[in-house]
């Protein structure tokens, strides 16, 4: 167990670092900020001064928001294995001490701290709300910035899923995309349909009503935190076995 | 230290490895040679825990390399061939990566940073970043890596690949120092390289230990007969000349080398080196000598053979064959005589009738034809192939029997 945490820190500080090192992440980071920022502007207008819910199309009740969720994660995690197995930087953390589950979560974990980093910028948001004399839902803000880390998790693993199923980060990075795409869109096809077993099957893996329906709103149920957690757990051990698959090719 | 017991590995319906065994005790010092795609990388992959045999065991310290390869993997230090390293990191934090992979102390770590790069002679780069380091460079960086842990055994795929001759020295020297504090395991498929750092070397060709022991012991054993080479005017009677030398204590035989000008060559097979005694028979005879030497076969003649061949069995046995009929040449070094030799080695076994036969080249062509009961197409004129009825396969004994009746 030490040791699993240990190769786990240090490969998720080693990925972290290296998300920073190159131009990427801090495009990506101003992009977001910017965009957020903007809009945030927008909300407030549009909803007549309504700060919480203001606050709340940033954490997940806007287009926007899901656009990034689904975007950044890929960008961020096409490389991490692909590239790697290519340069044969994975031979080398294979042979290392360490798991092969620790270096998949410690990439996971790297990739997952810096959408929290995106996301926070909503906590920024409120911050100036409540410096210029309107106190936010505190419990509602910090609701929303963890189901936003949690999607976005969830989003990270299966990017690093399809990572570790290519050699080819652009590859990696477009399959997650049209996966993160048609996860998005699921809802749509509830309206589309009279059936009741696909809306009822839809709705037990909708990702942004799970969202919605509990964090946004600054409640944490453990049914709905389990139900993050359980996916991600679940792509996250795919992208394991698939690391450990490549030793047998 | 390390125990590898029929190894065995297939990439898809490709056997890369084929049942290999070996052993390394602590503190050995060993070369693993092989032309390109023999297994070499394979084997050094699954002792460093990377790959997964397809059947058989590897041990490394008493640890087997798939139940327990996060303790084997504490204990070895691996160079893969590519030298992976993040480019993006400075040498210093690479080895700081390394480290924590480890999980060593702070202390240590500090102290262990500076020795190995001392060691690799990159102390005065520590800062630079492993990406802008040249091929030579980052061969040393990958080393310090490997060697940060203080491993037990060490495992470098191809250290020298892609340098210059100077960096090449120098990483020479790096693993003649290293080899006296580690477990040595070094993959190459320059031969100089190895026989200059590795007492013991492994041979392996087509997935397959086609050799093994140490460079004097390969030499003796696959090698064949040494032999002294002398070159001298000996006058109009060669013949007499042969018997002379052939009386030479310790010479078994003697090979007529022919005619150099006004010099006749001479080779004489023998165990010890000869050419005192060759030398005081040219002087007492007045011979004027134009060359005396003493020739050993080279590992390097040994490796191209095995390499060049399909296995173990003909490598050996093409041997004698290919020295006692043309010394003159480097045999070994030659690809076409080393073929014939191994597969005259095949015919003797298959067709004993055939061994005393003269044309031995011949005889294994149509030999091999003997095997398909069809018809020969033999275009050879002075085979008397036209003569033949073609409608019946053309039998190697009949050519024989009819040399030997009369």
């Amino acid at each position: 167990m030490l040791g699993f945490l240990r190769g786990f820190s240090a490969i998720w500080r080693r990925e972290l670092a290296g998300i920073f090192m190159g131009p990427l992440a801090w495009t990506l980071l101003v992009i977001a900020i910017a965009l957020q920022g903007l809009l945030f502007l927008v909300y407030l207008k549009t909803s007549q001064g309504d700060v919480d819910l203001a606050l709340r199309f940033g954490f997940g009740e806007s287009w926007a928001f899901w656009a990034l969720a689904a975007l950044f994660p890929p960008l961020l995690t096409m490389r991490m294995i692909s590239e790697e197995s290519r340069l044969g930087l994975l031979e080398y953390l294979l042979t290392a001490p360490v798991s092969d589950a620790s270096v998949v979560l410690g990439k996971f974990a790297a990739a997952t701290s810096f959408m929290a980093l995106v996301w926070s910028s909503g906590l920024l948001h409120a911050l100036l709300v409540q410096a210029a004399g309107v106190a936010p839902d505190w419990g509602a803000v910090w609701g929303g910035w963890i189901g936003a880390v949690l999607v976005s998790g969830l989003f990270c693993a299966t990017g690093l899923l399809c990572s570790a199923l290519t050699n080819t980060p652009v590859v990696a990075a477009f399959g997650a995309i049209v996966l993160h795409i048609v996860i998005v869109i699921l809802p749509l096809l509830s309206s589309l349909t009279e059936a009741r077993w696909i809306q009822e099957a839809i709705a037990r893996v909708d990702v942004l009503d799970h969202h919605k329906a509990t964090f946004l709103v600054g409640v944490l149920d453990s049914a709905y935190l389990g139900f993050f957690v359980v996916w991600t757990a679940l792509f996250l051990y795919a992208a394991t076995r698939s690391l450990e698959a490549r030793r047998w090719r | 230290m390390i125990s590898v017991q029929s190894l065995t590995r297939v990439y898809g319906s490709h056997k890369a490895l084929d049942a290999v065994s070996f052993e390394i005790q602590k503190g050995e010092v060993v070369g693993f040679l092989g032309p390109n795609g023999a297994g070499k990388t394979t084997t050094l992959r699954i002792l460093a825990g990377y790959l997964p045999p397809s059947s058989g065991t590897a041990r490394v310290a008493g640890f087997d390399v798939v139940r327990d390869s996060i303790e084997v993997r504490k204990r070895i230090g691996y160079l893969p061939e590519a030298v992976p390293l993040y480019r993006e990191l400075r040498v210093e934090e690479m080895l700081r990566f390394h480290a924590r992979l480890h999980g060593m102390e702070r202390e240590r770590t500090r102290r262990r940073i500076g020795e190995v790069l001392e060691q690799v002679q990159l102390a005065d780069r520590s800062s630079q970043l492993v990406g802008n380091l040249s091929r030579g460079l980052r061969q040393r960086a990958g080393l310090a890596v490997a060697l940060l842990p203080e491993p037990e055994v060490l495992i470098l795929d191809e250290p020298t690949s892609g340098l210059d001759p100077i960096q090449r020295l120098e990483v020479r020297a790096l693993l003649t120092e290293l080899a006296r504090r580690h477990t040595v395991i070094v993959s190459s498929h320059i031969l100089p390289e190895i026989e200059a750092v590795c007492p013991r070397v492994i041979i392996v060709a087509k997935g397959r230990i086609a050799a093994d022991g140490t460079r004097d012991a390969l030499v003796r054993q696959l090698g064949g007969a040494s032999h002294v080479r002398l070159e001298a005017v000996v006058g109009p009677d060669v013949a007499k000349a042969k018997a002379l030398l052939a009386s030479i204590a310790g010479v078994s035989q003697v090979v007529d080398g022919g005619r150099v000008g006004i010099h006749h060559g001479f080779d004489l097979v023998c165990d010890s080196d000869l050419r005192e005694d060759a030398g005081a028979l040219a002087a007492a005879r007045g011979w004027a000598l134009r060359e005396l030497s003493w020739r050993t076969p080279s590992l390097e003649q040994i490796f191209a053979r095995i390499a060049l061949s399909d296995g173990i069995g003909e490598a050996s046995g093409g041997t004698g064959g290919s020295i006692g009929g043309a010394p003159r040449t480097d045999a070994a070094t030659s690809p076409a005589v080393a073929l014939a030799g191994a597969r005259l080695e095949f015919e003797l076994r298959a067709t004993p009738a055939t061994a005393a036969a003269p044309a031995a080249a011949p005889a294994a062509i149509s030999g091999a034809a003997q095997a398909k009961p069809k018809v020969v197409y033999n275009l050879n004129p002075f085979d008397g192939g036209a003569r033949r009825d073609l409608g019946k396969p053309k039998a190697i004994d009949g050519g024989s029997a009819e040399r030997k009746e009369p």
